[in-house]
């Protein structure tokens, strides 16, 4: 049963991850501000469910074209003249930015927390003797299908070609007609979207707050980082990895312990595996 | 006194003095304004120190935070626990910072950039955790009450005396920073994070200096942590978390990445603002951010950079061409310089019979899967000589070169220099074996002036070396002076002597490969192995160069092995030639006779052989 | 002239690799351009390509200045690149890289996958094969194809026959006609004297990023001004 709480929130964890690698396999760019994207999700669903009242539903799809095309707008205006600088100057950039994100919605909202009900109710399921909630199914089945889209996109689709060709080799895809800048482009609005989709399944139960934005960030990298970095399946089954792993410190040791987990795991896979578990082999090109 | 003491002097302790004079300042105002200055002074010590770890080796930490609250629970815990007085107090919570240090960079320092972020950013969060859990030691989230610091028997209870107080120990501790960051060590963090394989290659062993980083600065931070808890009143974990990390990397960053008071001054004023401007409080986080990505984006070395380029374009102006060239090539002053600033003997074929020779390769291949790079490769390069290695692209000759200097392992063979193997030994020691090199994209530290890169080739480069020397830097000792004579030697034999003091970035290649050239032989190497360096350079300078190789080579005895693809070149140089091929050799001998060998025109020409 | 370069500086930071080329190729013709290692030859093809900046010159093809656009849009208007080290992606299959070139393609007429499949037919043996597993030789060949669906009228290829053996090399030469026969301009980096003599009409010889010979191939093959230029 603790399980299956821990594959709910892993599988919010996994699209928050396939948003980091997906940005940084394409555009070799770690961001840091993802988790501020995904409270930027949250916040936008709010906005539309509350604000706009236009209900819950449309939120899942008009939420990752918002924070894709926010992702996309950070790309182009900010990132651009600094990716002329070095590695250090884009990622403190990412960190900032991210910062500032969080910032911006606690000044407009005037209030740190805010919640969202639940678009998924109704009495809970047996399936055997574990009692799962509607929720749940939801979210979990959302979330994970959502990233198997996500993924297929990027490996299969047209669009998706591109991307792929400037991660194996930027040179080799310039020559191919795609143009870099409009790769990074659409690198940062898938990984955006996925980032907000991310923010509209984790809203209800986790909340909106600039909390969101920090422990997204760090369970979306310790989930990449457990898969690899910069293998897309291994982000989703890092993320699932992740959840449970951190519900079941919550439950047999002390909800302190679930703070410390995720930091404990990524600081004990960098140490004995930092290739993670699907490490992309670069083969060489003779 | 001479004037280069005093000013070795002036430069190290001024950070101390300005804090100092900006405490006593801060006297003559209100109560409420010597909070902020006693506050600011104290995020100046911060900036200091992740100037050390942010400016100058360019690491990001989101650890510092946890220094901080280190720094203030190791001092606060003792005394409201323990009754221990203050002075000690303190004294234990730098010692914590170290230790704290020196726990994050010992597994750290393995990686870089975004997952050193992320380590440190683990260290963050566990640490304040662990505080936060730790209810009976530290209060838990309620925080713990911080009696006024006790010293010698007086409590500096009020905000006049806390103030001096404050600004005593925050000199006092900058000290010691600003000694690091002005020497030899604070040079060598520049230069790793310029270049990390030419740093190595003159004996800076990077993970050493950056876990030295890591725990001095992480002692410093816990020092202003300690130090600055008294006048909150209160602490607390969280408000020593993951944002107050994040908003110290912006000290260094708007302030200047160029030395310790860009840091400084950058943590002092970023600090003050909030206070000096209430109104806009809610706002100043946002308008950090947007300070900061701006400061990224089109000042990337932060405001310091405003000033220091118009200085620098003012000096570019005055006296180039001519003067640098003016540096003599003749052979009997440029011994004399080079052998009249080293006292040590010459190493160039002392102690070696001269038939003896001085590197020996001995069947060495490397492999990359099935690629044979390097395909059981022999060479012998007598002492004092000079030999030419050449071939087309591909033919495996950078990689004998790296395997030769330590940078790649051989799969098989060995490599001699002076008959003892060089198989077990790392990079960083080959220097002091007596074998230097130069590399194909003129490596020099960019950011740091001529005289500096060839003061660090000196070869004196372990962390305790570096401080030791960084301490004889400040008091303008004999043996630092020494140095910088037989670094300036090195400049004036290759003619750029004249441009010791600006920065290596902003000469010529035809000047980079000479400044190259200096790091080369200020150390009195045996060998020194360069990889083409008359690439990229006119006729008329390659002319100089190869006058000014052939010199180095008569009057020191150094032997040199070089790479090019300038045949002309080689031929006017070398004594002997070899020419590899797809990772064998294929030809070896003098010169004349190697060029005019059919398989050499071949393997560049593809002429139709007889026999194909 | 389909097209036309005048005045090429390259720099890379400090160093001029190229100072002052000028070319002029005309259409269906071939050009080789050689010289030692260092002289410049890649950088001043990677420049045509927009992959290096120009530090001065100008780089016309059929009549229009394309000096300043990115390497993306100069392959998309027909003039593409063939680099010295490939530029593969390890992952994809020869398929999908056939798809990828055919991107530069869109737009204008493509050329289907199929006329690459028959003019290197082991590569239509190899249809699924993945790009890193293929030999140098194939390896090659799909570099040349995935240039060729992007349909140019130009094509600047960087010693292609580096790396190759001999038995190749001759089979190489024939495809470079054929792809000149289907009208394609071909400019060819080459050290290798005897591939670049029959291939191309006229040379230029670059030693140290300027030009130091200029004249008709069958000339080059038997200058001793030209081993001098690579030997001086």
């Amino acid at each position: 049963m603790i399980i299956v709480g821990g594959l709910k929130f892993g599988a919010i964890y996994a699209l928050a991850a396939l948003g980091i690698v997906v940005i940084h396999k394409a555009t070799r760019t770690v961001n840091f501000a993802h988790g501020a994207f995904v409270l930027a999700g949250a916040w936008a669903t709010y906005g539309v469910v509350e604000v706009l009242k236009i209900g819950y539903w449309p939120a899942y799809v008009l939420v990752p074209i918002a924070t894709g095309l926010l992702a996309a707008a950070v790309e182009l205006v900010m990132l651009r003249p600094i990716r002329r600088a070095d590695m250090f100057a884009v990622i403190t950039s990412t960190i900032f930015i991210g910062i500032g994100l969080s910032e911006v919605y606690r000044l407009v909202q005037n209030t740190e927390m805010m919640g969202l009900p639940n678009p998924v109710s109704g009495p809970p399921i047996f399936i055997g003797d574990v009692i799962v909630t509607k929720e749940q199914i939801w979210v979990f089945a959302g979330a994970i299908l959502s990233g198997l889209v996500g993924l297929a996109i990027f490996g299969y689709a047209r669009l998706g070609r591109g991307l792929r060709a400037m991660a194996a080799n930027p040179r080799g895809a310039v020559l191919c007609g795609y143009s870099a800048d409009a790769m990074n482009a659409m690198a940062w609005f898938l990984g955006g979207a996925l980032a907000g989709l991310a923010g509209v399944f984790a809203a209800p139960s986790k909340g909106i707050s600039p909390d969101l934005a920090i422990s997204m960030i760090t369970a979306g990298f310790v989930a990449a980082v457990i898969g690899g970095f910069d293998s897309l399946r291994g982000a989703l089954l890092g993320g699932l990895i992740l959840g449970i792993a951190e519900t079941l410190a919550a439950g047999y040791v002390s909800s302190a312990m679930k703070n410390a987990v995720s930091f404990l795991l990524l600081f004990v896979v960098l140490l004995w595996r930092p290739q993670g578990l699907f490490p992309e082999a670069r083969i060489r090109d003779v | 006194m001479s004037s280069g003491s005093l000013r070795a002097a002036a430069r190290v302790l001024a950070p101390s003095a300005c804090l100092l004079a900006v405490a006593v300042i801060g006297l003559l105002f209100g109560t409420y304004w010597q909070y902020v200055v006693a506050i600011s002074i104290t995020a100046a010590v911060i900036g200091s120190a992740l100037a050390m770890l942010v400016a100058y080796a360019r690491c990001i930490t989101i650890a510092s935070g946890a220094m901080m609250a280190i720094g203030a629970y190791g001092a606060t815990v003792p005394v409201v626990h323990g009754n221990v007085p203050f002075l000690p107090a303190l004294g234990f919570a730098i010692l914590l910072g170290a230790i704290a240090g020196l726990v994050l960079a010992i597994p750290g320092v393995r990686f870089r950039s975004h997952n050193l972020a992320m380590v440190t950013l683990v260290f963050q969060a566990v640490v304040i955790i662990i505080l936060r859990e730790s209810k009976a030691l530290t209060g838990g989230a309620e925080g713990i009450n911080v009696p006024p610091p006790v010293v010698f028997g007086h409590a500096f209870a009020g905000d006049a005396e806390f103030l001096l107080l404050c600004g005593l120990l925050c000199a006092l501790a900058v000290l010691p920073m600003a000694v690091l960051l002005e020497g030899p060590f604070g040079k060598n963090l520049r230069a790793l994070a310029s270049n990390e394989n030419a740093a190595r290659a003159f004996g800076i062993d990077v993970s050493h200096h950056l876990v030295a980083a890591f725990t001095w600065s992480s002692a410093l931070i816990a020092f202003a942590g300690a130090i600055s808890a008294p006048r909150f009143r209160i602490i607390d974990p969280d408000s020593y978390g993951i944002l107050t990390s994040i908003f110290t990397l912006a000290y260094p960053i708007i302030g200047g990445m160029g030395s310790i008071w860009g840091g400084l001054v950058g943590g002092g004023v970023l600090r003050a603002i909030p206070e000096l401007l209430r109104p806009l409080a809610d706002y100043i986080e946002l308008i950090f951010c947007a300070l900061v990505v701006g400061t990224l984006a089109f000042f990337p070395e932060g405001a310091a950079s405003l000033i220091r380029t118009r200085r620098r374009s003012r000096r570019a102006q005055t006296g180039l061409g001519p003067r640098a060239e003016r540096g003599s090539l003749s052979a009997a002053s440029m011994a004399e310089a080079l052998k009249g600033a080293d006292p040590r003997p010459s190493r160039g074929g002392e102690g070696t019979s001269p038939d003896a020779p001085i590197l020996t390769i001995e069947s060495v291949s490397r492999s990359y899967g099935a690629m044979r790079a390097v395909a059981g490769v022999s060479l012998s390069v007598p002492a004092r000589s000079l030999h030419g290695l050449m071939g087309p692209n591909g033919a495996g000759k950078t990689t004998l070169f790296n395997i030769v200097s330590g940078f790649i392992s051989a799969d098989e063979g060995r490599v001699r220099l002076a008959g003892a193997p060089l198989d077990a030994i790392p990079i960083e020691r080959r220097i002091g074996l007596g074998m230097t090199r130069t590399f194909q994209h003129a490596a020099v530290f960019q950011r740091l002036s001529c005289l500096d890169n060839v003061m660090i080739a000196l070869g004196r480069n372990t962390v305790l070396q570096a401080t030791v020397r960084s301490i004889s830097a400040a008091l303008n000792s004999a043996a630092i002076r020494s140095e910088r004579r037989a670094a300036m030697a090195a400049l004036e034999a290759v003619g750029l002597v004249a441009r010791a003091a600006e920065a290596a970035g902003a000469l010529s290649l035809g000047d980079q490969r000479r400044l190259e050239i200096a790091r080369a032989i200020v150390s009195r190497p045996q060998l020194i192995l360069l990889d083409e360096p008359v690439s990229g350079l006119s006729k008329e300078e390659a002319q100089r160069l190869r006058e000014l190789l052939l010199a180095i080579n008569r009057e020191l005895g150094i032997a040199m092995v070089v790479i090019e693809h300038n045949i002309g070149f080689l031929v006017s140089l070398c004594d002997r030639i070899s020419v590899m091929s797809e990772g064998k050799i294929i030809a070896e001998g003098d010169a004349a006779s190697v060029v005019a060998d059919p398989r050499v025109r071949h393997a560049y020409f593809g002429e139709r052989e007889a026999a194909a | 002239m389909i097209l036309e370069v005048s005045g090429l500086r390259v720099a890379s930071g400090p160093m001029i690799r190229v100072d002052g080329l000028d070319l002029s190729l005309p259409e269906r013709g071939c050009l080789a351009l050689l010289g030692p290692n260092g002289a410049g030859k890649t950088a001043s093809v990677e420049a045509i390509a927009g992959l290096l900046p120009k530090a001065a010159g100008r780089v016309k093809f059929e009549g229009h200045d394309i000096t300043a656009l990115s390497p993306s849009r100069v392959v998309r208007r027909g003039v593409a690149l063939v680099p010295q080290w490939r530029e593969l992606f390890p992952n994809f299959s020869v398929e999908e890289t056939l798809l990828a070139g055919s991107n530069a393609a869109r737009g204008r007429l493509p050329i289907p996958a199929d006329a690459v499949y028959e003019l290197f037919p082991r590569l239509g043996e190899r249809r699924r094969q993945l790009a890193g597993s293929l030999s140098g030789g194939e390896q090659q060949m799909l570099a040349i194809g995935r240039a060729l669906v992007t349909n140019p009228k130009v094509m600047l290829l960087d010693e292609p026959s580096a790396g190759l053996a001999v038995g190749i090399v001759r089979t190489f030469v024939e495809t470079v006609n054929r792809i000149r026969e289907s009208g394609v301009a071909v400019l060819l980096v080459e050290q290798n004297l005897e591939i670049a003599a029959a291939l191309a009409e006229s040379c230029i010889v670059l030693a140290a990023g300027r030009v130091a010979w200029r004249g008709p191939a069958r000339d080059a093959m038997n200058s001793e001004e030209i081993q001098r230029a690579f030997f001086a």
